[in-house]
């Protein structure tokens, strides 16, 4: 049972892992001679113009901003819906669920004309912008969810000491709430990470382009005219540090997922 | 801190969400009542109700809305189905659960578009392995991405194999939170596994499942990146999405004013079956709690 | 300053309202300088409200808080001097002893050296001084109150409020600290209010009883006052432990009687039969049939029971009531 979950999950993986490795004839044909097995796909890729390593660099660029800026607007927000009461608490969750639940590719269009009228296309700090305005929903209702869980008198004893709310924040709360933010943070980073429909459209040079647009991208000949390593190549190098950072955080990730659907 | 202060905390968070979500909706319905392409040179000019009154005669529309349907429908109910069963053999205790949950939660942590490549390539004809091994048990190869009966389900199938881990993670965290004495006590008084399933565990878990239903069903409709990377809509426009058709009205036929049309129709749709979805769930569980015990 | 404005803590017509619920209905209590007043009722009586509204921590939908005169209402709960001892300590999680009582200080931007000789003064004070680098978790219930405590000592507070400060612990426990409690909360200058749900308590730990109800002050006084002249059929229930007999047996009138002041014998105004005896020790509690309902009888250890038991008692110890509003009425 445990072989066959594993097996679906891991079998398509695997066979990019393998086909990434292979002499491109080998794909196509049996070879009638000599070693199969090949590193010249990953060569290929990482001396193409840009260098693969530089999608890697610009989607970690996008996501470590992305991250930042919508902690930084998360916080506060789901501090004040926890202590919000009566219709604004409400109708600010209600819009907030439906927000997480909305299909981003609907928004492309208004937000291009945006990016093209304040002149923020093709930069990649102006991309986190919109990224985190599509993931502020989740944060808040996560975070909203980890202030609930905090016994209140905790914040009530930090208030009698004289503990504004800043003090309070930074003394008291946010350190209690360390592994809720940690948990947040990496649902935001991939997210961040996997978006496509913005960066498709906000992002046309070819050094600025985000991992998931310039997989695509090299994807999008024919099979026959690029060598298909070449591409098992790309998912492969672009899926390690999702690799990693799964297996790292994995528990991280299941109780922000958990906690977010129970509350939710 | 007063009431005030409160909401002006949440005030940053929320402008913001305002001028990415909200701004964009209100700036279709201008658009859509407005001409803005090529033609016009991309400036906005009134043309009454000129878009919709097209859009209603757009066959490609409907047929976009109703392969949307189908594959959002198909996709969710797989999904589902197998997300559930996924989360109960991840929830049962197991050596190296730990280790298994990461992988299998894998595939949804990958972005779209490798993994849609992946696929292209494994469902490749004639050379994916696939149909090397369809070959090898005697048979023929297979056009599984040009065969414009058949390939929405293999679209559907990459769908599932992606998002099922998150459908499976968000019910386990459902049943986490069912007390083991309740299987307990009803497993003293007799009752197979099958019957602790239908009876206990099933209605206890109603609410992660509507949740799972809504949400996936949402961005199901929105399909997009899977699709344009898989199929590119192809082949011969089987497997196109309302949200691709939206793409490429803007992006390749440069009709702002029509794609704003599309992608509202899209919205409006989505929020129908939504809306209809969830009145229908809410009644279900009217019932059940309105009904005899359980 | 208000004319009459006198030394101590003084609540004045003090309301809380959220929604249409009243939580707290026009409460007027005056707590002297280095007095205790517990205040004592059943869970949801408005009881933790008071103490809330007093530590700023909740707005006040009416009246006014006076210490010394001074109106507090317009103050945040950071500036009103009040220490808070919470029934679950609140101790913060991921700080140690000392950091615990250090937060406080820091914040007020009181220089290093100052904050640790303060710090060790109330850690010897409180014998907690082997603790001072342990994390509340590594710590035992009573320790944990003790470093709640210091915490609220610490900074020598105006008032001292402590809401169910023993109720996370087990009952010998309880008992034990109790001395320690008073030893170090009273002869101290400050008004203290002392929360709790149990009246031995309540009795063990104050100078005067402050008893609500659904918001409202049924009375206060001190224990002796509340159990041998309760204001209401209320108060003279909740007071006194195996609870007061009420016997309907006049129309309109309800007599209270406590199961101490029925005596057995063989002569008496009515007939009872045992049913079951329940033996204490020091007392034993006997459950009697009788015209008027089951009723409780509080003895000796040994008394013997007489074999056809009738009940008896004296006028001054009968109570009445209203059946109705439970009001206490003259006898």
């Amino acid at each position: 049972m445990r072989l066959l979950v594993l097996l679906w999950s891991l079998g398509p993986l695997l066979w990019q892992l393998r086909t990434s490795l292979l002499r491109p004839e080998a794909l196509v044909a049996p070879l009638l001679d000599g070693n199969p097995w090949t590193l010249a796909n990953y060569q290929l890729v990482l001396s193409g113009d840009p260098p693969f390593w530089r999608y890697l660099a610009n989607s970690t660029l996008v996501g470590l901003v992305t991250t930042v800026l919508t902690l930084l607007l998360a916080v506060p927000c789901a501090y004040g819906l926890h202590k919000e009461r009566g219709p604004v608490r409400w109708g600010v969750g209600l819009a907030l669920v439906a927000a997480a639940m909305f299909p981003t590719v609907l928004l492309f269009l208004a937000l291009l004309e945006i990016a093209r009228s304040f002149g923020l296309a093709n930069n990649l700090l102006s991309l986190s912008l919109p990224y985190t305005a599509l993931s502020l929903p989740l944060a808040v209702l996560l975070l909203r969810a980890a202030f609930a869980d905090l016994p209140p008198e905790l914040e009530d004893a930090a208030r009698l000491e004289g503990l504004n709310l800043g003090q309070r924040l930074k003394h008291v709360l946010l350190p209690l709430l360390g592994p809720a933010l940690a948990s947040t943070a990496i649902l935001v980073f991939l997210a961040s990470w996997n978006e496509y429909a913005i960066a498709l459209t906000w992002i046309s040079r070819n050094d600025l382009l985000t991992l998931p647009i310039a997989i695509a991208r090299i994807g999008g000949g024919s099979v026959f005219t690029i060598p298909y390593g070449a591409f098992a190549a790309a998912t492969v190098l672009g899926s390690l540090p999702l690799l990693l950072l799964v297996l790292l955080a994995q528990r991280s990730i299941v109780s922000g997922l958990t906690r977010g659907a129970v509350k939710g | 801190m007063n009431k005030r202060g409160t909401t002006l905390l949440m005030l940053p968070a929320l402008l913001l969400l305002a001028a990415v979500f909200l701004y964009p909706l209100l700036r279709y319905a201008w658009l859509s009542l407005h001409a803005s392409s090529v033609l016009t040179g991309l400036v906005p000019v009134p043309n009454g109700g000129a878009n919709w009154g097209r859009l209603l005669d757009d066959a490609r529309f409907w047929t976009d809305a109703v392969q949307t349907l189908r594959f959002a429908l198909v996709s969710v109910a797989l999904e589902l189905v197998g997300g559930l069963a996924l989360a109960l053999l991840l929830h049962r205790p197991l050596r190296g659960r730990g280790p298994l949950r990461a992988l299998t939660l894998l595939p949804w942590a990958l972005p779209t578009t490798v993994m849609a490549l992946g696929w292209r390539w494994i469902l490749n004809d004639p050379h994916g392995p696939l149909n090397a091994a369809i070959r090898s048990l005697g048979g023929s190869s297979y056009g599984f991405l040009s065969t414009p009966a058949t390939t929405w389900f293999f679209v559907v199938l990459a769908d599932v194999w992606k998002t099922m881990p998150f459908v499976a993670l968000l019910l386990l965290a459902g049943l986490q939170t069912i007390p083991l004495d309740l299987e307990e006590a009803l497993r003293l008084e007799g009752a197979s596994r099958l019957q602790i399933l239908r009876r206990l565990t099933l209605p206890l878990l109603v609410p992660y499942l509507s949740l799972a239903l809504l949400f996936r069903l949402a961005q199901a409709l929105g399909v997009f990146d899977l699709i344009q990377v898989l199929t590119g809509g192809g082949p011969a426009g089987s497997t196109e999405s309302l949200a691709l058709y939206a793409y490429l009205n803007a992006m390749r036929f440069l009709d702002f004013g029509y794609a704003s049309t599309v992608m509202l129709a899209t919205f409006l749709l989505l929020l129908v079956l939504l809306g209809g979805g969830w009145l229908l769930l809410r009644r279900a569980g009217l019932e059940r709690t309105s009904g005899r015990p359980a | 300053m208000s004319p009459n404005a006198g030394a101590g803590l003084e609540l004045r017509q003090l309301c809380r309202q959220v929604g249409d619920r009243r939580l707290l209905d026009r409460l007027d209590l005056h707590v002297a300088p280095g007095e205790c007043v517990a205040l004592l009722g059943p869970s949801g009586c408005g009881k933790s409200t008071t103490l809330r509204l007093v530590a700023g921590l909740d707005p006040a939908s009416g009246g006014q808080v006076l210490l010394d005169g001074e109106d507090l209402s317009e103050r945040g709960p950071g500036e009103r001097q009040v220490a808070m001892v919470f029934q679950s300590y609140a101790l913060y999680p991921h700080l140690s002893v000392a950091g615990n009582l250090e937060l406080g200080l820091k914040v007020r931007g009181m220089a290093p050296r100052e904050r640790q000789r303060r710090i060790d003064a109330t850690l010897e004070l409180l014998q907690l001084g082997e603790l001072r680098q342990r994390r509340p978790a590594q710590l035992s219930g009573g320790q944990r109150q003790r470093v709640a405590l210091a915490r609220a000592l610490l900074r020598d507070p105006r008032i001292v409020l402590l809401d169910e400060p023993m109720s996370n612990l087990d009952a010998q426990l309880r008992e034990e600290l109790r001395p320690e409690l008073r030893r170090l909360l009273c002869g101290r200058e400050q008004p203290v209010i002392y929360v709790t749900h149990d009246q031995q308590e309540a009795v063990g730990m104050a100078d005067r009883i402050a008893l609500l109800e659904a918001g409202r002050l049924q009375q206060v006084g001190s224990p002796r006052e509340l159990y041998t002249n309760p204001a209401n059929r209320f108060v003279a229930s909740f007071l006194g432990r195996p609870a007061i007999n009420l016997l309907a047996i006049e129309p309109g009138r309800q007599l209270g009687l406590r199961p101490e002041h029925l005596e057995l014998g063989d002569n008496g105004a009515v007939a009872a039969r045992l049913l079951r005896r329940e033996w204490w020790g020091h007392q034993q509690l006997l459950w009697l049939d009788s015209p008027w309902g089951t009723l409780r009888v509080l003895t000796a250890p040994e008394a013997p029971t007489p074999p056809e038991p009738r009940l008896s008692w004296q006028r001054q110890h009968e109570l009445w009531f209203d059946p109705q509003s439970g009001a206490r009425l003259a006898p």
